[in-house]
């Protein structure tokens, strides 16, 4: 099957069984704890009513007053700070539904402002994630410098150490803020920064909420919005560094298979292009090692050189393109640089090469060899293997 | 300044700009509402009060009590149908708020189970969601084969339409089927469909939560689950379509520099460069040779700088062409497949629908034109212009 059909049905028997798991686990940690909580508070309610002896009808009335008012209990939630509050929760889908639009024209309202605003937040921050991302990484290079370490690269590891770490130093600053002002105690804090910032947002546990806040403490609430705000960007940052490049896995995949099948035709069609015959393939950028025939036409020079490395290329496996670590094939490559063949063909992910401190921005080439990253090393070390498993991809999902 | 923190800037400027107007419309649309909800509802609970001759003490316990049994009303929450519902809105973070652990032990194992489940789920929907706008332009591919067209390409607008209207009637449906169950009017049932799918989730409309379904009508609670997981697959799906391509605008053009960066100093390092002399400039190696790994080093480098010129060489020839799709980015994968095959069996024309990669070929004269300026450096600083989007 299709490797990416295979990876997304993975992907879905994966995310059933995750369910299933959380659900018992779930289950069995709350279940009984919720009975025996129903059970007092039925009993109370039992007792009050006997107490006040409450109509039926009454009590019911009384619930729905409580209910209703629930929301008010906290203080003017529309004014400028709590609509301001409200509609971060809304672009951010935190969506706690403290306050929740009453009137059918804020309903309305509320669904184009998040048609918009959810694509907007998203995309502003990934890119404030990866404006972070690059600092981070100058940072630490000018820090490993200055330390005089030996290689002064970046690897994703320590990048992605850098990310977890600011990750929980930002939960930590949010849960003792907000346990200083809210009141609760620290895990509570941490367990509301939580679930603020990974945008779940439950609504069990919302800032600003006691004390009439939104209106009284104007500083307080400042810093709940900027708390929020940069908190996400910082989750964002990490996720823009970790996950990101799996979000569009199936989709390099399959232009990877799409050039491999215009190739596949082309080199069967077995066109002799001329050095300035019009390429007619947009693949030429992508696939300099197997189609050089295409490359020449833009670049037609080296024709030696070509028709050398082209006889070795029908030679080997003829469809290496596919392979991320196609470009190390150590006989074509010339050098153990692993960033410019692979940036060539296998041109695919910005944020995978991206986040891989080895950028072509230095002449040091030869010195590319010891990039530390992960992806790096992983793909260098597959080059034996590569002319042996072409089809051999990245080895992650 | 740099491309990326121009665009970062510009987007930090428009979400505030943007939090800022929301909150004034909201604040205009609710706060009179508000106010009045509110003294009425003071009103009401001050003649319970007199009838039952409540001290502020008393009516506060009430309070309590009731709010508190407010999630109990509903139903059992944490039986196994009422987990797996909020599991789901954990790890889509939906997060109703219906039901949240109120064990610290459930709290911890919340955020454990967030932490892993988020990044799986949000990898999930968007592989589901490349496979379905695959599968989609395919089909629509064979349509419009079928159909006869003169051009069978399925263009990035068929694809946004479709992607559209495809969530519009996801809305719709739930719509109707959450009014009918849940006895919500139909708009109040296309809030709630809305809310959730966008995963924002207040909780202010939760389903399931009306005459113990969780526990007594196992088939609606199966159609609810499933409909969750589906609408936000199709929604997942035109996010990916729409959406995936801008986050990863900025990785792009980094790369980008950093290729430019590299070329710039090998070239700077070439001595012997002769612009005009296509042939022989190939060995603009720094040691001047010719084949082996140094020339073919080069060949890199020329390729590489004129891809990162191809994209704007892709956009010169887009204006030309006077396209108006306005997704221009080129990384969809839309076209790639019927574009590449379509170059193929027509050679030297350009499609219609250009795929979105640098189709460079487009004509002759700018790829000599590039190909003599391969090796001029002031002709590549000229080639700065980048894609036109932000």
């Amino acid at each position: 099957m299709k490797r990416q059909n295979l990876r997304t049905a993975a992907l879905i028997l994966c995310i059933f069984s995750y369910l299933l798991v959380g659900a018992a686990v779930f289950d069995a940690l709350e279940s009984e704890a919720e009975s025996g909580r129903k059970r007092l508070l039925e009993q109370k309610r039992g007792e009050l009513r006997r107490k006040y002896r409450f109509s039926a009808d009454d009590y019911r009335e009384l619930e729905r007053l409580v209910l209703q008012a629930e929301p008010h209990r906290a203080g003017r939630q529309w004014k400028f700070a709590g609509s301001f509050y409200f509609a971060i929760t809304v672009i951010t889908t935190i969506g706690y539904g403290h306050a929740a639009p009453g009137t059918d024209a804020g309903k309305v309202f509320c669904m184009f402002y998040a048609i918009l605003g959810i694509p907007l937040t998203l995309v502003m921050f990934q890119s404030l994630g990866e404006r972070m991302n690059t600092v981070v990484r100058l940072l630490l290079k000018k820090i490993k410098k200055c330390l005089g370490m030996r290689t002064t690269n970046v690897s994703m590891e320590n990048m992605v150490l850098v990310g977890f770490l600011s990750c929980m130093g930002t939960l930590c600053i949010g849960a003792a803020a907000f346990s200083y002002f809210e009141g609760w105690t620290f895990f509570h804090a941490y367990y509301y920064c939580f679930i603020t910032l990974t945008t779940i947002g439950f609504g069990d546990f919302v800032a600003l909420q006691k004390n009439e806040a939104l209106q009284k403490k104007p500083p307080y609430v400042a810093f709940s919005f900027m708390y929020i705000l940069v908190g996400l960007t910082v989750i964002g940052a990490f996720l823009n560094l970790v996950v990101l490049r799996f979000l569009t896995m199936n989709s390099e995949d399959e232009r990877r298979d799409a050039e491999e099948r215009a190739s596949l035709r082309r080199a069967r069609n077995n066109i002799h292009l001329k050095p300035k015959e019009d390429s007619r393939s947009s693949n030429a950028i992508f696939l300099p090692v197997e189609d050089r025939t295409s490359q020449m036409n833009l670049i037609p020079l080296i024709q030696d050189a070509e028709r050398q490395r082209r006889q070795s290329a029908n030679s080997a496996a003829a469809v290496p393109s596919f392979c991320t670590c196609l470009c190390y094939r150590p006989q074509l490559c010339g050098s153990p640089v692993p960033s410019h063949p692979e940036t060539l063909s296998c041109h695919t992910n910005p944020v995978y090469y991206n986040s891989i401190s080895y950028k072509i921005d230095e002449v040091s080439l030869s010195t590319r060899g010891q990039t530390g990253s992960s992806p790096g090393s992983t793909l260098s070390s597959n080059s034996p293997r590569c002319r042996h498993h072409p089809r051999l991809r990245r080895k992650s999902i | 300044m740099k491309r990326q923190n121009v665009r970062t800037l510009a987007l930090i400027m428009c979400t505030f700009t943007y939090l800022l107007v929301g909150a004034a419309v909201f604040d205009a649309l609710e706060s009179e509402e508000e106010t009045a909800e509110r003294r009425r509802l003071e009103a009401k609970s001050q003649e319970l009060k007199n009838k039952y001759n409540l001290s502020a003490e008393s009516y506060r316990e009430l309070e309590w009590v009731v709010l508190k049994l407010k999630p109990h009303k509903a139903g059992v929450q944490w039986k196994f149908a009422g987990s797996f519902y909020f599991a789901i809105t954990v790890i889509t973070t939906i997060g109703y708020g219906h039901a949240a652990p109120s064990t610290d032990g459930g709290k911890v194992f919340c955020m454990v189970y967030a932490l892993l489940g988020i990044p799986l789920t949000l990898v999930m929907f968007q592989s589901l969601g490349e496979r379905i706008n695959t599968f989609v332009r395919y089909l629509l591919h064979r349509i419009k084969k079928c159909l006869g067209m003169r051009r069978a390409e399925v263009s990035m607008a068929n694809m946004v339409t479709i992607g559209f209207f495809s969530c519009i009637s996801t809305l719709c449906i739930g719509a109707a089927a959450f009014s009918y169950y849940e006895h919500w009017s139909f708009f109040h049932a296309y809030y709630y469909c809305f809310i959730t799918l966008t995963t924002i989730g207040f909780g202010d409309y939760v389903a399931l939560q009306k005459d113990e379904a969780l526990q007594n009508k196992p088939q609606y609670v199966a159609f609810s689950f499933v409909y969750i997981l589906t609408g936000l697959t199709v929604i997942g799906a035109f996010l990916n379509l729409v959406v995936l391509r801008f986050m990863t605008m900025n990785a792009e053009d980094e790369k980008r520099d950093a290729e430019h960066r590299a070329l710039l100093t090998r070239n700077g390092q070439a001595s012997n460069v002769h612009p005009a002399d296509v042939s022989s400039a190939a060995p603009a190696a720094p040691g001047g040779g010719g084949g082996g790994g140094g020339g073919f080093r080069n060949v890199y480098a020329e390729v590489l700088h004129f891809q990162s010129m191809c994209s704007c060489l892709w956009y010169k020839s887009r204006e030309k062409l006077q396209y108006s799709i306005p997704m221009i980015i080129p990384r969809d994968l839309s076209t790639s497949d019927t574009c590449v095959e379509q170059s193929h069996s027509s050679p030297g024309r350009c499609p219609e629908t250009p795929s979105n990669r640098c189709f460079c070929n487009a004509r002759r004269s700018a790829i000599s034109s590039v190909s003599t300026g391969l090796h001029s450096l002031a002709a590549f600083q000229s080639l700065t212009k980048r894609r036109s989007s932000v």
